[in-house]
């Protein structure tokens, strides 16, 4: 590619061009910082009021962004008068177990929708994919009466899993994964005399990892950041999750800017972690999901 | 190949279809009975025919919240355009081009409470940072309550919305801006392109099915818009329901008043709304391919 341009611009001088080159650079960085200004401003500020003490203006015009007090107070309140912990092992309790069960279901379910022949399989396949355009939420209005009325688990983290154990979504991509597996594996597999299960379990499903993966971290993260259901399910404090125990923080500290600002932050920061320490997974998982 | 009717697939279907038939298949149909009766939960439902659509046809709220979700899909055509944008400026090989690309990500993975609970406070009257720096830019004379005016509370939270999306869907965009093979930007470079015309005859062609991957998602997402209007409406639906939305009706019908029936009806239209629009979205894409 390099190659190209210097052909096409034989007229500019090396100097010149090393020139513009460091002005374009500079171009792009200052729009790129600018840019991830309007991203992690908001963030800054209520990250920095957390620290604030009260001494520190949090309303001033114009704004005052850093404190002069800093202080961990803020978070010890909330702390206190919070089980933050107790939302966060909730969390990651529903978002393990949502999981975990969701891939091994949802991939038991699409490999013989992928790779068996029997009586009914394109129906059962039409059939799921014209769920795909319910809205979730209407299924919440009956949900909520089986919750309270058949399985009688209404205010306990089961609610939360149970519902979520299998998806439409993740058997669709998951179909395609072990539609690109190859039907030799499968056959030499079944000429060895190996049960389907083992089939499953031992040749094809280690074949499809990384779209295990990606199904796993879109059912983590969409169990993780759900709101409604959990809110009509949790009533209990400590049994809420930390969606949950984030709108009853804010409904709380309404007038506590600090306390709120330090609740936000306690429950971002874990997140972002998360987040970059599995970046690359989740940008395959998510571009890998547009593929499927 | 075995003719004898194997009973292996459905045992392997069995556990994901249950799980579909309990939490998706039974609650539609549920939904659609329920919608011909009055319900309060408590008691058991009372057949009324059609007196909830009756009702719904001369409800001002319900007419508002079919209004404000249309105009929620406002945020769909914006995010397609800005995340593309985005696309393009972080598609460029610069040193710590991820560490930018990662921070545009950062409200997609917070979670829509603590986001919203963010822009809650952003937009705050005494303490807000949007008062804090356009008053004393000149922009404001004097603070403005952003979430207690009804003209205000739908576009912030559609901004919100768009704010949160754009880094999410700029990673799908920048995936296919990265599929596109560099031969065809050489060849518009070589036709005489200059650098808008090089995307908008390679790029935006190019990006097709992500594209099309956006629109259906992100207007379905703006179709059952709930967690944003709740948090910055603080539950309310905003002043003189400014903010209500239909899947915040429907919960506010079914879940504080506890009219089931009503609400269901009310799912039965967001349904027969989101499948018409599904059926046009897939249209006018195949139209659109057509005229390629």
């Amino acid at each position: 590619m390099a190659q190209t341009q210097t052909i096409s611009i034989p007229a500019v001088t090396g100097r010149t061009r090393g020139r513009t080159q460091i002005l374009e650079k500079i171009f792009w960085y200052l729009l790129l910082c600018l840019l991830s200004m309007v991203t992690v401003l908001p963030f800054l500020w209520i990250f920095l009021t957390a620290f604030k003490g009260p001494n520190d203006a949090v309303y001033s015009t114009p704004p005052q962004l850093i404190p002069h007090d800093p202080t961990l107070d803020n978070f010890i309140r909330v702390w206190n008068q919070l089980p933050i912990g107790r939302f966060f092992l909730n969390s990651i309790l529903v978002a393990a177990s949502t999981t975990g069960l969701n891939v091994l279901i949802t991939s038991l379910a699409a490999y013989p929708l992928a790779k068996m022949n029997f009586p009914g399989r394109d129906a059962i396949f039409y059939l799921l994919l014209a769920t795909l355009i319910v809205p979730v939420q209407l299924t919440y209005i009956p949900s909520f009466i089986l919750a309270v009325k058949v399985f009688q688990y209404y205010d306990t983290l089961l609610a939360l899993i149970l519902p979520n154990i299998s998806s439409v979504f993740s058997i669709f991509l998951l179909r395609q994964a072990f539609k690109s597996v190859p039907n030799d594996l499968i056959d030499a597999g079944r000429i060895d005399g190996a049960s389907e299960l083992r089939i499953w379990w031992e040749i094809v499903m280690p074949v499809i990892r990384p779209s295990l993966a990606t199904v796993a971290i879109f059912t983590f993260v969409n169990s993780w950041n759900d709101f409604f259901w959990p809110s009509l399910m949790l009533h209990t404090r400590e049994r809420m999750t930390l969606s949950v125990g984030l709108a009853a923080l804010q409904g709380m500290f309404t007038s506590d800017f600090r306390g709120v600002a330090a609740g936000v932050t306690m429950t971002v920061i874990p997140i972002l972690i998360f987040f970059i320490a599995l970046q690359r997974q989740f940008i395959r998982g998510l571009t890998g999901a547009v593929k499927g | 190949m075995r003719k004898k009717l194997s009973l292996t697939p459905y045992l392997f279907l069995t556990p994901a279809l249950l799980v579909i038939a309990i939490f998706v298949l039974y609650p539609i149909v549920a939904v659609v009975y329920y919608s011909f009766t009055d319900y309060d939960i408590v008691t058991p439902p009372q057949w009324v025919g059609l007196k909830n659509y009756a009702q719904l046809a001369q409800d001002s709220t319900f007419w508002l919240a079919l209004k404000n979700s249309f105009i929620y899909l406002i945020a769909t055509p914006t995010l397609i355009v800005l995340s593309i944008l985005l696309a393009i400026v972080v598609n460029r090989n610069l040193p710590g081009i991820h560490l930018f690309r990662a921070l545009y990500y950062i409200p997609a993975v917070s979670g829509s409470i603590a986001i919203g609970i963010t822009w809650r406070w952003l937009f705050d009257v005494n303490g807000g940072l949007v008062n804090g720096f356009l008053i004393p830019l000149g922009i404001l004379k004097e603070p403005v309550q952003w979430l207690a005016e009804p003209a205000y509370t739908l576009t912030i939270a559609i901004l919100l919305t768009v704010w949160a999306g754009v880094g999410y869907y700029a990673v799908i965009f920048l995936a296919g801006l990265q599929n596109i093979p560099e031969e065809l930007y050489d060849a518009a470079l070589i036709d005489g392109c200059n650098n808008f015309q090089k995307h908008w005859y390679v790029s935006l062609p190019g990006l097709r099915p992500q594209i099309v991957f956006v629109a259906v998602i992100s207007s379905l997402a703006a179709l059952r818009v709930f967690d944003e209007i709740y948090i910055l409406t603080n539950r309310t639906g905003g002043i003189l329901d400014s903010g209500v939305t239909m899947v915040f009706y429907l919960w506010r019908q079914a879940f504080r008043l506890s009219h089931a029936g009503y609400a269901s009806a009310i799912a039965i239209v967001l349904l027969l709304i989101t499948l018409a629009f599904s059926i046009l979205n897939v249209r006018l894409l195949e139209r659109g391919a057509e005229a390629n």
